[in-house]
């Protein structure tokens, strides 16, 4: 069953057509990833699935029906622009979040500690909102999003700000909270943490969808070989168009698209002739080509 | 509902959990008990602290100088119980005044006389006499002179007319006012100056906590706008909560400032007054007039009807503006209103039942200020007190129509402020 299911929506403002007929379906329990470059029209969206603008036409169902405050209380939103009250404790502001969105305060205050502790906030428990860092307050924000389990997760670019660890940190949560049985949607131009989470992506561009679908079939769809290759030496076959059609160079390794017709064992051969072959691999198109080239396009 | 609830909760809370207002609170009160009593405490020590003033007088007329001091050692006297003003008479003849004059004002200048009176000899005819000194403008100093010698001028003419100056004196007594208020509990007697004082205070304070906790509403409105907060807000709750819970959660806090303030003013008024006189008798003086039940209650109805009245459309404006720096400009419009109210006060001080009054306090956007300082008064009869109410309860049900409108759009949009056409368009649909 589709949770949430975006129908033609458009949105214009003033000259510029932010969302262009863009139409999407998240099924149950997914992790569906809303990828596209900036400006492409992914806040628009999301804010138009939260009911904070309206789609000039189109529509937007969730759990069957338009958005309403009070299919809200399911759902858990983590807008692109962060605001949390800075004048508030921390364990305040989780209990004021929790109880706009329907809960009491008893039945928020145990899980709020145990996200402080996941997060490893508990010690900033009952500073105020303003003493914590940027990246704390991304944090508290994630678990003011979460706190009231909801079946529906929206995150709006939940990795920005984040060190390395805290996106981790926060990659495994998204995972651990989808099998507990939630479907999250997010939005990013970050494709490393696309291709570890998501089942199925839409990729945006001005406002329109470029390509949409479960991830491996949109891999497969672009399911040409590749070559990953890593060399010591002057790889001069590299440009020769009979045999490589395209390559890019990420200093440890080339990735390269083979000619039509030349397999990746022809390449192999011809690399031994002319460089130490260090590592070679065949290997599916990263998101990340997918995603330049669909874009360049 | 619970929702709405929880939104009161934190901003009472946010407010009443600040040093902000626990100091505002606690301050105000001591402040108003400075006030009450210290001020006329120190204006009576510094009476009496005062030391014995030298003054030369140079009498032509030869009938004034003994009459004068005696009559200011009798009256004025400082705290070790000296003559406040040491009269000294100078001898000096007309063609030898030119030169007496220069030796006095060389005394004056050095500080062993504080001024010298020179008094014609013609004084009973032509009623003028010179003082000189170096400060002019002391005038507690120039009256008690004037005072003297007019007495001593008068009572050498009655007397140089055969009449006997004590029985004129006593027959040409003045008649002082004494005021009684009339108020529930029958005639009262009060001081006229200090009821005005009380009510002019208490329409202040209305008017301040109107503004005041007004502000915040606006205030509160842009700050969860500008930090964004109200997107996460607006998914969990719709925008008629988030206003409500705004300005009754604020207006709470308002209240119980208030209330703090009200049972301060209570206490003072019954025991701190006995309290005071037993440290300074000189606060016996004072008549602190009571404050009515009725005034009491009609305080509190009127400060949170007005409160209504206003917040609201500080919350729409809030609603319009995209940052705090904008709240200053936005705050003009609703803030005029309560200025005009203020202004109108004093129009109608002398005849606060007069039909001009009326009219001005039954309007919703003057009553809180207006009827209230009638009610403070005495001047409102209860049936315009409440025709006031319900002409008040009316408007704000038609306010939170409009505004909620306003509100609901205002609140989400980003960028441009909207123009006054636009916002117009807005209470349409």
């Amino acid at each position: 069953m589709a949770i949430l299911e975006v129908d033609r929506v458009s949105k214009s403002f003033g000259e510029v057509q932010a969302v262009n007929e863009l139409s999407f379906a998240i099924e149950d329990g997914r992790i569906f990833g809303l990828l596209g470059p900036n400006g492409a029209g992914k806040t628009t969206t999301i804010r138009m699935i939260m009911g904070v603008l309206m789609p000039d036409s189109g529509t937007v169902n969730i759990f069957g029906q338009p958005y309403s405050v009070d299919a809200g209380d399911a759902i858990g939103f983590l807008p692109e622009e962060r605001g949390l009250y800075k004048k508030m404790k921390v364990i305040d502001t989780l209990i004021f979040f929790a109880e706009i969105k329907g809960l009491s305060r008893k039945q928020s205050l145990k899980p709020a500690d145990e996200w402080l502790e996941k997060f490893e906030l508990a010690e900033w428990r009952d500073k105020r909102v303003e003493e914590l860092s940027k990246g704390m307050q991304q944090k508290l924000q994630f678990i003011c999003t979460i706190l009231h389990r909801p079946k529906l997760i929206i995150l709006d670019e939940p990795f920005t700000g984040l060190d390395p660890i805290n996106t981790n940190l926060l990659k495994d949560v998204m995972l651990e909270l989808k099998q507990g049985g939630a479907t999250i949607i997010f939005s990013t131009h970050l494709m490393e943490q696309v291709e570890k989470l998501c089942e199925s992506i839409c990729l945006i561009n001005h406002g329109k969808s470029v390509l949409s679908g479960s991830l491996p079939a949109i891999k497969a769809q672009f399911g040409r070989n590749r070559v990953r290759l890593g060399y010591d030496g002057e790889a001069e076959f590299l440009n020769d168009h009979s045999l490589v059609s395209a390559y890019d160079d990420y200093g440890q390794y080339v990735e390269i698209r083979p000619a039509e017709n030349v397999s990746p064992q022809q390449i192999l051969a011809k690399a031994i002739e002319q460089v130490t072959v260090q590592s070679f691999e065949v290997a599916d198109p990263s998101l990340n080509e997918i995603f330049i080239s669909v874009v360049k396009n | 509902m619970d929702k709405t609830l929880s939104l009161i909760k934190r901003e009472y809370l946010i407010r009443v959990k600040t040093k902000g207002f626990l100091v505002g609170t606690l301050l105000m009160p001591v402040f108003i008990l400075l006030m009450t009593f210290l001020s006329p405490i120190m204006a009576k020590i510094s009476e009496k602290a005062s030391k014995t003033t030298n003054v030369a007088v140079i009498d032509f007329s030869k009938q004034v100088f003994w009459t004068i001091k005696a009559s200011l050692s009798l009256d004025k006297r400082t705290s070790q119980g000296l003559p406040l003003y040491n009269m000294q008479r100078v001898e000096a003849t007309p063609e030898g005044l030119a030169a007496a004059k220069e030796n006095l004002s060389k005394e004056v200048k050095d500080g062993k006389l504080s001024a010298y009176l020179i008094i014609p000899a013609d004084i009973l005819e032509k009623n003028q006499f010179e003082l000189h000194s170096k400060n002019i403008s002391n005038f507690a100093f120039n009256q008690a002179m004037e005072d003297a010698i007019s007495s001593a001028v008068i009572k050498a003419r009655l007397q140089r007319s055969g009449l006997d100056a004590d029985l004129v004196h006593k027959l040409n007594r003045r008649a002082n006012v004494k005021t009684f208020k009339v108020g529930e509990e029958g005639s009262k007697e009060e001081s006229g100056a200090v009821a005005f004082f009380l009510s002019y205070a208490m329409v202040f304070i209305m008017y301040m906590a109107l503004v005041f906790y007004g502000t915040f509403v606006m205030r509160g409105v842009i700050e969860d706008k500008s930090s964004r907060v109200v997107e996460v807000i607006l998914s969990s709750v719709k925008p008629h909560q988030l206003m409500a819970g705004k300005i009754i959660g604020i207006g709470a806090a308002g209240l119980t400032q208030l209330v703090i303030w009200a049972i301060v003013a209570a206490l003072v008024s019954s025991y701190g007054l006995l309290m005071a006189k037993q440290f300074a008798p000189a606060v016996d003086k004072i008549a602190i007039p009571s404050v009515s039940i009725w005034v009491y209650i009609t305080f509190v109805s009127f400060f949170v009807l007005g409160y209504f009245l206003y917040s609201t459309l500080y919350a729409a404006m809030g609603s319009l503006a995209n940052a705090e720096s904008e709240a200053q400009s936005m705050q003009w419009p609703v803030v005029i209103f309560l200025i005009i109210a203020f202004m109108l006060m004093f129009a109608i001080m002398n005849s606060p039942d007069s039909p001009l009054a009326v009219v001005l306090s039954l309007i919703p956007f003057f009553a809180p200020i207006l009827m209230f300082f009638r009610i403070s008064v005495n001047a409102a009869p209860v049936s315009q007190v409440l025709l006031s109410i319900v002409l008040l309860a009316a408007t704000i049900w038609g306010l939170i129509w409009i505004t909620g409108k306003i509100f609901r759009i205002g609140i989400l949009m980003y960028g441009k402020r909207p123009t006054l056409p636009e916002v117009m368009k807005w209470i349409r649909y």
